[in-house]
């Protein structure tokens, strides 16, 4: 068997793949267009509904990004990861589609669940604290709820989130950890209750 | 156990599992074949496109261009023909404008002798 290749090496390789991804994409091979638009896929949705939290408002806003990102394919710059740069756009089209539409409230929690009543079962409990942690992302500012989601759900670097959001590191730092005060509170609580 | 502290500089894993849940949006595969579906209809501004539309403007501007020079240069000759200056021969074989001072300089000289 062999040896586990060492994690920069890995993420070398797959920076390689997809400049190679792209340049086909350009070249208007569909299918390159296709991996890339499945390799990121989640990502971009997770992003976009932590800014909109409504699904479908997200969905929207990640397949314009999408699209948009296919338009500005030739300006990718190859030496650098693509995850940034195309999780740049899906914040950006995500940010103006909050900005242009009212947002739509997350759906209330159901007062049963939340007030500590009875809990019916497991499935049912985990979707109380999903929404309840969704609800909690709502309250946190656009920007923290973008570098909180993109740190600790999808494992970006503060630099790479500092590159995505476009503002200092140090800056990615403080909302990260103004977020996660927040969450883990909220988790806590769950945990205690429960 | 430890609590984890919120300036860690690792992914919380419990929270990020969590947040991972609450954001699931469900199906990926709709969502891929629809994108790639639109993009389909998405035309990807291709060096040779560019080049090819900036090409026709250019062309067009260069054209008029020409034109405008080559009308102003026209112009500016046909304006001043006494600007032509003459050529070496033509002074030569043109007869002198005041032919008297070469029969002065001959009797002055005949005169002498």
């Amino acid at each position: 068997m062999t040896d586990p290749q060492p994690p920069q090496q890995v993420a070398r390789i797959a920076q390689q793949d997809e400049a190679d991804l792209v340049a086909r994409a350009v070249a208007g091979e569909r299918a390159a267009f296709g991996i890339l638009v499945e390799r990121y896929a989640g990502v971009a949705r997770r992003v976009a509904r932590a800014v909109l939290g409504n699904p479908e408002d997200a969905d929207d806003a990640a397949q314009d990004a999408m699209l948009s990102a296919l338009v500005k394919l030739e300006q990718y710059d190859a030496r650098r990861p693509f995850g940034p740069w195309l999780l740049r756009i899906v914040a950006n089209a995500a940010t103006d589609r909050r900005r242009r539409r009212s947002v739509r409230r997350v759906e209330s929690l159901d007062v049963g669940l939340t007030a500590g009543g009875p809990r019916p079962d497991t499935t049912a409990e985990r979707r109380a604290l999903n929404e309840r942690l969704r609800q909690a992302l709502a309250e946190l500012p656009e920007r923290r709820r973008m570098a909180v989601v993109l740190f600790d759900v999808e494992g970006y670097s503060h630099g790479e989130i500092a590159l995505i959001l476009g503002i200092p590191e140090g800056t990615v730092r403080s909302e990260v950890f103004h977020a996660r005060r927040r969450l883990r509170v909220l988790l806590a609580d769950w945990k205690e209750e429960g | 156990m430890k609590e984890p502290l919120p300036f860690d500089h690792r992914p919380d894993l419990v929270l990020g599992r969590a947040l991972r849940e609450a954001l699931d949006p469900g199906d990926a595969q709709v969502f891929t074949a629809r994108v790639v579906a639109l993009a389909g209809q998405v035309r990807v501004a291709s060096w040779d496109a560019v080049l090819a539309r900036w090409a026709r403007a250019g062309v067009a501007a260069a054209l008029v261009v020409a034109l405008a020079a080559g009308y102003f240069v026209g112009h500016a000759t046909a304006a001043s023909p006494s600007a032509v200056r003459p050529t070496v021969s033509d002074v030569l074989i043109a007869p002198p404008a005041h032919p008297g001072e070469v029969e002065v300089v001959l009797a002055s000289v005949i005169g002498n002798n």
